[in-house]
């Protein structure tokens, strides 16, 4: 409740995370969608014990985050994306084993719960391999087994599926709803900037850019903000910026643009078919030619363009 | 199956033990770590044989300062694969393997994590120790017998000894982890260590403030009562006017005091690089 971050430099002052609310239920795979610099990662980072908030407080499966940290941590579990850990000399089944061993797991036990995982998340055939070996993708998996070995109440993925190929970044995101699924007081908080993962794996999301929650509800929920709206994907050739005119057109919702192949494609939510007549005269007056023009079903990007003002791509490159 | 909570930390404790073994030592191939292992610390109590020969001369008493600089040398190897490798250990799991959050946010006790990642190097250290003395005895001709060491007070000493480096230890770890770039600090302050604790001469030829901070630390008087175990009347004494009874009670005071102020300190560093967000940081190593 109000939870709040703020860093302190000799030159600046940066608020990570300002006054958060959030609840999430037991049994929930709860999605915080944002951009990078957000403040998805700092909030997970209190949550799970390794930063102190500045203000507020948070309590995860019912222990304070500040006061009751050593009885929290061992019912909970994190994995990290994109920051290739591990003891590069160890093999894949011996650091697995040695985590499970400072879990206070059985060694047994253990052992057999690592090979199911492996085996599970296809990583079977290079158990015995050094960590020092393995491709990105396949780290990932094993951090991956390393969060799920010990049974933790909460698990946190922090983009877990950032810089994986698309064939990794599906097994664990099959991995983690068949993980959940074995038991439905299991609880997972995914932080993403990927919009088509929290619409496909979260029960709830929560929006957050600058530091603050922008809105909260289940993907569809989130989706209906724009429901009403005509959303319109307009390509043109390339030629003189035109974003901020579009935006700038009575009757333009929100307004968001990206390169892809030489063509500059314009997500558009207009309020009524009526406003798209003058879109069109506003490309036809700036001299730059429609290469396609199509309707839509709005997805979480166009609700966060929308709930914003721009794209998730604009914010992280402010 | 439930396992009580004392078999968990000892068995977490010696899984530590193992990952800093697997660690520490597989930079090259066991012969070449055998060498090394053996090879470092006679090289560097030598050198300073040498040294001590050319100043002196081998007038005097010669004999006596050389057997206190040599057990001084070769038991320091201690404090400094303990200091520096606990420093080592924290930041290169932070900043090479990605892997200090995860060993922190474990249910095993943090301090418990950080012995066992450093004991490796403990073993060797203590393999060094019984290196030099049988090569200085052999090679030197240091008077050193078997049968005539006083073993039950080198056992104290020692583990008293043990605990204050522990404790200062993963003080010192958890204050590099509080710091953003603090490669090369471990070893640093085991070398301000090694000038003021007597290991290569007496505290008393520091200057009046060093040496009483010096005679504040534990190790002096470690050092002390292991070469009066091993060499008594035999060997240059820095404390002459104490018995051995009193320079074992200091050096209990002395531990009693560093694990106080270490415990204090671990957990000021523990906040502040919680507060910091220092535990998972992106780290030059």
């Amino acid at each position: 409740m109000g939870l709040g971050r703020v860093y302190k430099t000799r030159s600046e002052t940066v608020t990570a995370l300002d006054s958060v609310d959030l609840k999430i239920r037991e049994g929930e795979l709860f999605g915080v969608l944002g951009p990078n610099g957000a403040g998805k990662t700092t909030l997970i980072k209190i949550l799970v014990t390794l930063l102190l908030p500045t203000s507020g407080t948070a309590r995860v499966d019912g222990f304070d985050v500040v006061t009751e940290y050593r009885r929290l941590r061992p019912r909970i579990s994190i994995v990290s994306g994109g920051e290739n850990a591990g003891y590069g000399i160890l093999k894949v089944r011996e650091q697995l084993w040695m985590f499970s061993q400072f879990y206070g797991m059985p060694s047994g036990p253990a052992r057999a719960r690592i090979d199911e995982l492996l085996e599970r998340l296809g990583l079977a055939d290079v158990a015995n391999r050094q960590i020092s070996g393995l491709s990105s993708g396949m780290r990932q998996k094993m951090n991956l087994v390393r969060g799920l070995m010990t049974d933790p109440r909460v698990l946190f993925l922090d983009e877990p599926t950032v810089a994986l190929d698309v064939g990794a970044a599906r097994d664990l995101r099959q991995e983690v709803g068949r993980w959940m699924e074995e038991d439905p007081t299991r609880t997972v908080i995914l932080t993403t900037h990927y919009m088509q993962e929290a619409d496909d794996l979260c029960d709830r999301i929560a929006i957050v850019n600058k530091g603050r929650i922008v809105i909260e509800g289940t993907p569809h929920s989130l989706k209906a903000e724009v429901q009403r709206d005509v959303v319109v994907d307009l390509q043109l050739e390339p030629g003189t910026p035109l974003l901020d005119r579009l935006r700038e057109v009575e009757g333009v919702g929100a307004a968001s643009v990206r390169e892809e192949d030489g063509i500059d494609r314009f997500s558009l939510l207009l309020v009524d078919d009526g406003v798209l007549t003058n879109v069109i005269s506003t490309v036809e007056r700036s001299g730059r030619r429609v290469a396609g023009l199509a309707k839509r079903q709005p997805t979480l990007e166009d609700a966060f363009v929308k709930l914003v003002g721009r794209s998730m791509s604009e914010e992280e490159a402010n | 199956m439930v396992v009580a909570p004392a078999a968990r930390t000892w068995t977490g404790f010696t899984t530590a033990v193992r990952l800093g073994w697997a660690v520490s030592s597989n930079w090259t191939r066991p012969a070449l770590f055998v060498i090394y292992a053996v090879l470092r610390p006679i090289s560097t109590a030598l050198i300073l044989v040498v040294m001590y020969n050319v100043i002196t001369g081998g007038r005097g008493n010669a004999r006596t300062y050389l057997s206190f600089l040599i057990i001084g040398t070769a038991f320091w190897a201690f404090v400094n694969e303990g200091v520096s490798e606990f420093a080592v250990g924290i930041l290169e799991d932070r900043g090479r393997f990605k892997m200090l959050k995860y060993a922190y946010l474990a249910p095993l006790r943090f301090p418990i994590f950080l012995v066992g990642r450093a004991s490796s190097k403990l073993t060797s250290a203590a393999a060094s120790v019984l290196i030099v003395l049988v090569v200085a005895t052999v090679g030197l001709r240091l008077p050193i017998s078997p049968l005539e060491v006083n073993y039950g007070l080198l056992a104290i000493a020692c583990l008293l000894a043990f605990i204050a480096v522990m404790a200062f230890s993963i003080a010192l770890s958890m204050i590099l982890l509080a710091g953003r770039d603090a490669y090369g600090y471990g070893e640093i302050m085991a070398q301000v260590l090694y000038l003021f604790s007597g290991a290569i001469f007496p505290i008393a030829v520091l200057p009046g403030p060093l040496a009483f901070l010096a005679s504040l630390s534990p190790l002096a008087y470690w050092l002390e009562l292991t070469r009066r175990a091993i060499l008594h009347g035999r060997v240059y004494e820095m404390f002459p006017n104490l018995s051995d009874g009193e320079v074992l009670l200091r050096l209990a005071l002395a531990t009693a005091g560093t694990v106080a102020l270490g415990y204090l300190t671990y957990l000021w560093a523990d906040r502040r690089a919680r507060r910091k967000g220092y535990i998972d940081m992106d780290a030059n190593f």
